[in-house]
């Protein structure tokens, strides 16, 4: 990958001088960045640099203080989380938020059922929904646990639902919010699998991770935030090979 | 006696309509309403004030109180949804205050204080019916009616989209849940549904006044609801069998002092609440372990 801009019609997510403030902290400051289709995108970062933030900010579950946003090619402003979904931007989040008290299998159903108005589904759309709510089991290996609680899942499993929810569905750009953190080997070799397959398929990926044997055998692209700023945007050797980075990075973790 | 059964069992039907309508938002959507009263006196006075004045046939005046109900209730759905659970609680409660002193003042429609008088019999294509032995089964089917309605609905995926919402209201919004539009059609729903309960209770009593919807009812209702057990589908009917029950099981132990029987009711009722909450907060229907309730983010 080189860090020349490819044309145009290749970036999903055009991002320009986005600010966000709480209270007197920067959260996000004056970040620009371009998330091009196809590939996975990575954003590390010590803990409130801003990551959740800039994902908040794309999704519109937090209004931005300035800058733009555009989805190819068309600004996305003022959108709404809902409209962002509809738009084909998915995301998981930090501390999961499942559907605690629906199945497993309900969990995923209704995250490709986006509908306002009681509807009632034909014998082919069922089908259809179904095909793709086994797929995201199958892949998520929580076949077996279609119909326990959400709440009583074991913690990769719940880890990995929110996996499933993303993964039935047919979204173009998935922002996945520290997806892999605290999982097993064995889990960590099946999340990536997923990822590669996806990937591969089409699907535009933009990761936090903090794990840097992960974040190497994933990332096409790192992005580096600290305090709100984006200190690096490039291909992954020359952000992981560059020292000053490496300093803020261990230096706040340890 | 039997005419008592009779009276009581029509009570109970009617009442468990009210409790099954409250748990559809209650329970699957974590919309907690104190105005239930004022949709089920909507409908009263309205399918009241149409069979008056233009016909009894139920063909009109369910209609009309449920028209009526669903489009009042965007009054209250509109404004408090697009906030946090705990403002829409304070809305409901303001809303049925509000409709208290309406119901009592508005003469040339509710009849005011004293209400209205002399309400048709239900007319079914020219058929009246009156006779309570007559009258149960039309509760009864229409109980089944919106048992089978509000069973559908939360089988589909506006159910499934009701109980996102009600777990995670940030993540349904996240995989693209209009969760302010979702909320109000479901409130909408609710309240043309207890109207009919409204509609049914005043052809059958053929006398309403404010008294039946003040807050005291709503409360009643949401009581019936919790007791029985929330987002459960026996459980509002439990709930709305017990409490109707529980007042002239007491009236029979003969040895309490009569004139006490308020208070003591009172306090069985507080106290049975409870102790239900303590030992089965999902209620008496409801799983044991009931997590995030009224929902996380
Ligand atoms: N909703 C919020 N209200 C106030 N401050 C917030 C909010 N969300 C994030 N912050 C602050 O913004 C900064 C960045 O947080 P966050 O985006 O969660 O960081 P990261 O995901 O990189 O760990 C932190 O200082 C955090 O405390
Ligand atoms: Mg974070």
């Amino acid at each position: 990958m080189t860090d020349t801009h490819t044309s145009s019609s290749d970036v999903l997510l055009e991002i320009r001088g986005l600010n966000k403030s709480f209270g007197g902290v920067k959260a996000v400051d004056e970040v620009s960045m371009d998330l091009r289709a196809g590939i996975v995108t990575t954003l590390v970062g010590p803990n409130g640099a801003g990551k959740t933030t800039f994902f908040n900010l794309i999704t519109g579950e937090l209004t931005k203080d300035t800058g733009s946003i555009r989805w190819l090619g068309q600004k996305i402003d003022r959108i709404k989380p809902y409209q962002a979904a509809r738009k084909g931007i998915l995301r998981t989040f930090q501390d999961l938020r499942l559907f605690n008290d629906m199945t497993v299998e309900e969990n995923i159903l209704t995250s490709i059922e986006p509908m306002s108005f009681p509807t009632f589904r034909t014998r082919a759309q069922r089908a259809e929904q179904q095909e793709r709510v086994e797929y995201a089991l199958e892949r998520t290996g929580l076949a077996d646990k279609r119909h326990t609680l959400a709440n009583d899942l074991a913690y990769a499993e719940r880890k990995f639902l929110s996996m499933a929810r993303i993964l039935a569905t047919d979204a173009r750009l998935w922002l996945l919010d520290e997806p892999a953190s605290g999982l097993d080997p064995q889990s960590y070799d099946r999340f990536l699998d997923i990822l590669r397959v996806e990937v591969k398929k089409g699907v535009t990926v933009c990761i936090i991770e903090h794990n840097l044997d992960i974040v190497i055998s994933i990332s096409d692209r790192i992005a580096f935030l600290d305090r709100g700023r984006l200190l690096a945007d490039g291909d992954p050797e020359t952000v992981l090979n560059d020292p000053e980075l490496t300093a803020i990075y261990f230096g706040e973790r340890a | 006696m039997e005419a008592y059964l009779l009276n009581l069992a029509i009570l109970i039907s009617i009442y468990s309509i009210l409790a099954v309508t409250l748990n559809f938002i209650m329970g699957y959507a974590g919309i907690y309403s104190l105005a239930h009263a004022v949709f089920f006196g909507i409908g009263a006075y309205a399918s009241s004030y149409t069979a008056l004045n233009f016909s009894a046939s139920i063909f009109i005046t369910l209609p009309v109180a449920m028209a009526i109900g669903a489009a009042l209730s965007l009054v209250l759905a509109l404004p408090a949804l697009r906030v946090r659970g705990e403002y829409f609680v304070a809305a409901s409660l303001g809303l049925q205050v509000l409709a208290v002193t309406i119901f009592s003042e508005w003469k040339g429609v509710t009849g005011g204080i004293g209400g209205l008088i002399g309400i048709p019999p239900v007319n079914i294509a020219g058929l009246e019916i009156y006779k309570p032995g007559e009258f149960i089964f039309l509760t009864v089917v229409t109980l089944i009616v919106v048992l089978v309605v509000i069973n559908r609905l939360v089988h589909s995926s506006f159910g499934r989209s009701l109980q996102a919402i009600r777990d995670s209201e940030s993540a349904a919004a996240a995989f693209g849940k209009n969760v302010p539009l979702i909320k109000t059609i479901s409130v909408v729903i609710s309240a043309a549904l207890t109207a009919v309960a409204g509609a049914l209770y005043a052809s059958y009593l053929a006398f309403i006044n404010v008294e039946s919807f003040m807050l005291d009812t709503s409360v009643l209702i949401m009581a019936m609801v919790i007791i029985g057990g929330t987002g459960t589908q026996a459980g509002p009917i439990v709930g709305a069998a017990l409490l109707l029950l529980l007042p002239s099981v007491i009236s029979y132990l003969d040895f309490l002092p009569q004139t006490e029987i308020g208070s003591i009711q009172q306090i069985i009722y507080g106290l049975g609440m409870a102790l239900l909450m303590i030992y089965r907060p999902g209620g008496i229907i409801g799983r044991k372990k009931v997590t995030s309730a009224g929902g996380s983010k």
